[in-house]
Parts: C-alpha cells; sequence; structure tokens
C-alpha cells in the first residue's frame, strides 16, 4: 500500500472508503474533484453503496413522530398548516394602493440600478453548477464569440473568510480554475481559446478555498457543487 | 428488481414532475425505514428527525436527478438519509461527503461488468462478510451504519489508526474480489 506504483486496485478501495465516508479531509476533496469528472468512479461508488446499503436490511424501522411529514410539506409546499392562507401582502399590511406605488417604485429604481454582466442572448453552452441540496445554485452561459461564460450565483455564498472558486475540469485532464466568483452575483471570466474546446462535454465545479483562491493552483477544499456543460 | 422497488422508483419520476401526492405515499412507505438508518448514526431523536425533515426536502428536490439505472432505488434513498445523519453528527460545515456520492447514484446504467458485480443479493453479501475476520467485518458495518471514523474505529479495537486503515482498506479488496466471483 505505501508502494508507488499505480495499483487499480486503489481507486476500488478509496471508492470503498469513500462510500464508508471514512476518508481523511484532505483525500475527500482530491477525490470529490475526480469524481466529478470520471464516470468510472462514480459507478464504482455506486457498486459500493448498492452492497453496503444491503447493511440497512438489518436496520429496524422506526416511525417518525406525525409532526415531521407536516413540517416537511410546510417546507416544500407551504400550505400544509390550516389556517395560514393570508398572502403575503395582508400579513404585511399593505393595502392595494401601497401595493400600486411600491410595484412602480421597483419597477423605477430597477431601471437605474446597475445589473452588472448580463447573460448571452444565445450562449453556445450552459451549465447549472449546484450542490446535491441546492444550498449552492450557480449558473453559467458561455458567449462563444466574445469568448466570456458569464456566471450567476443564485444561492449560496462564501463561507466567512472563504472564496469560492470555479473551475473547468475536462476529461481526465486536472481542474483549471477559471476564477474567484465575487461578491457580486454576477459576472463574466474571460476563456483563453484552448480551454474554449474542452469545455464541451466538461464538467464545472466549485470549490471552498481560502480569500483569494487556491494557492496551488489545484482545488485545496471541498469540492461544493458540480454540473455538466451542455449545449445551449 | 421487485415489484415494491419498481412502485417506489415510479413514484419518484412522478416527484420530479411535482406530482405531491407522490411524496406523501414514498414518504408512509420510506419514512420509517430511513428514520431508522439514521437513528443508528444518531443517538438522539428529536436531532434525527430533523435530519429526517432535511432528507425528505433533499428527495424532493433531487427527484428529477434520480435516473432508473437498475440500482435499487432504496439504494439512493438510504445513501441520502445515512450521509445527511453523518453530515449532522460530524457537524463538519462544508461537508460534501455523499452529496456527489448521491448524485453519482444517479448516473446512467452501470456497464454489463457491473451489472454481473451487483446481481447482489444478501446471502452473498453475507457470505462475503463471513470470508473476513470478524472484527474486520464488523468495523466496515460499523463505518456504514454508525458513521464511524477510522479514529473512532482504531479507539474501538484497540490499535493504531494506521492499522486500522490497513485492515479496512485490505477488508474492501477482499470483499470486491469474492462480490464480483
Amino acid at each position: 500500500m505505501s508502494g508507488t506504483t499505480p495499483d487499480p486496485n486503489d481507486d476500488v478501495v478509496l471508492a470503498g472508503e469513500y462510500t464508508l465516508s471514512l476518508l481523511p479531509e484532505e483525500e475527500l476533496a482530491a477525490f470529490e474533484v475526480r469524481l466529478a469528472s470520471e464516470p468510472e468512479l462514480r459507478r464504482i461508488c455506486a457498486i459500493w453503496a448498492e452492497e453496503f446499503s444491503g447493511f440497512a436490511d438489518d436496520v429496524k424501522p422506526v416511525t417518525p413522530t406525525e409532526d415531521v411529514l407536516t413540517r416537511v410539506e410546510m417546507r416544500l409546499f407551504g400550505e400544509s398548516a390550516p389556517g395560514r392562507r393570508a398572502g403575503l401582502w395582508q400579513r404585511f399590511g399593505l393595502t392595494g394602493l401601497a401595493v400600486a406605488v411600491l410595484a412602480v417604485l421597483l419597477f423605477v429604481s430597477s431601471d437605474f440600478l446597475d445589473q452588472g454582466p448580463v447573460p448571452p442572448e444565445t450562449p453556445a453552452y450552459t451549465a447549472e453548477i449546484a450542490a446535491e441540496d441546492r444550498s449552492l445554485v450557480v449558473e453559467a452561459a458561455y458567449d462563444a464569440e466574445n469568448a466570456e461564460l458569464y456566471v450567476e450565483r443564485l444561492a449560496g455564498e462564501a463561507a466567512e473568510g472563504r472564496a469560492l472558486e470555479l473551475w473547468l475540469i475536462a476529461g481526465e485532464n486536472a481542474p483549471v480554475s477559471l476564477g474567484v466568483l465575487p461578491q457580486e452575483d454576477r459576472t463574466v471570466f474571460t476563456v483563453t481559446p484552448e480551454l474554449q474546446d474542452t469545455l464541451p462535454g466538461g464538467v464545472l465545479a466549485i470549490s471552498d478555498e481560502p480569500e483569494g483562491g487556491s494557492p496551488t493552483g489545484a482545488p485545496t477544499g471541498a469540492v461544493l457543487a458540480t454540473g455538466p456543460i451542455t449545449g445551449a | 428488481m421487485s415489484s415494491e422497488l419498481q412502485e417506489i422508483e415510479e413514484l419518484i419520476a412522478r416527484m420530479a414532475l411535482k406530482d405531491r401526492a407522490s411524496f406523501r405515499t414514498l414518504y408512509s412507505r420510506t419514512s420509517a425505514k430511513l428514520f431508522g438508518v439514521i437513528l443508528r448514526v444518531l443517538d438522539d431523536r428529536a436531532e434525527a428527525e430533523d435530519v429526517l425533515q432535511d432528507v425528505y426536502v433533499k428527495i424532493w428536490n433531487n427527484a428529477d436527478r434520480y435516473l432508473a439505472n437498475g440500482l435499487s432505488p432504496m439504494t439512493w434513498l438510504i445513501s441520502i438519509a445515512r450521509n445527511a445523519a453523518i453530515d449532522r453528527k460530524r457537524r463538519a460545515r462544508h461537508s460534501t461527503s455523499g452529496d456527489v456520492l448521491t448524485a453519482t447514484l444517479a448516473d446512467p446504467a452501470p456497464g454489463p461488468e457491473t451489472m454481473a458485480i451487483r446481481a447482489s443479493e444478501r446471502d452473498r453479501l453475507d457470505g462475503c462478510f463471513g470470508e473476513l475476520d470478524h472484527q474486520h467485518a464488523d468495523a466496515v458495518r460499523r463505518a456504514y451504519l454508525e458513521g464511524d471514523t477510522y479514529a473512532e474505529l482504531a479507539e474501538r479495537y484497540n490499535v493504531p489508526l494506521n492499522t486500522m486503515r490497513t485492515w479496512l482498506r485490505r477488508s474492501l479488496l477482499k470483499l470486491r474480489e469474492c462480490l464480483s466471483r
């Protein structure tokens, strides 16, 4: 195990450790980057998960209190609880006139607000880079004419004192940094001609990095979100 | 796949189309099992119910990413529950461990070699575990069901951490070899 020769069994073992949530943190980040771009590795993990889930056969089912379903439905659909049908406007005590005034204000002011970069009208490629629980969702659209990747953060942000870094993973290549996401929701990254060719079929990933981005040029923190690049 | 599992797969497919009735049915069919899985990792019932809520929110939100691929839909559901419980237990702020895995399980159909490996019945898994040293098999099971870390396992079996890892990695190789027979 301590040898330096690459061992194909190693991936099987690593995938097993990953599926058992045993990988040490530093190895975990590297493994998740590989997972994002290596379907075979994902397959091995899926097989392990299927095998291990047999353990759950021995787990005794326990009925949760009824309250749980009610609360889940409230969170998802927001309407299970009786007597909570009052509209947003009533609850905020806004009269029809106030609503109208507010609407005009919003409409007018939005004209003056600088919205920052705007998405390309006919993107060549798009991607949704999302965390599994959608705590971080970023949309990307590639403008081939200007060789620009428009990126908009729809949900989530960097942790205090940390940064979100965007990576392009093409095939088996090492991840290439496209840059650190700014504080603003919208931004544009320039894509070099070499990278441009690797976009189709690639994967975009966002990792958690120190402020200013990864010091090593490779992802050092956890991979928070991934998304495949697809033709628009 | 049994008709029961097929039905669960269909429920997930309808949930992807935002069918709330299917969500309720899936919940009634699966919540006791998933709650049991979560309780194995987290001893605290209130905390476990909290995680269970998150799990079903996640299942609803990701139903459209689930692809029927020949793997059991229960594996997908159980993995989401187990990983959420372990994340909570470790309270790792950025832990995405399992999030990628859960997406992974929605990959398109495994290749033929994979399918051969996974004609997996419980007997086969038990048989292969029976070939492992008893303690080693127990460690793998504990990692899966209780979410123990290498450090916790090393303490339990009173061996150095590196030894623990070596045991476990060897066991995985043996298992893999046995399960592909």
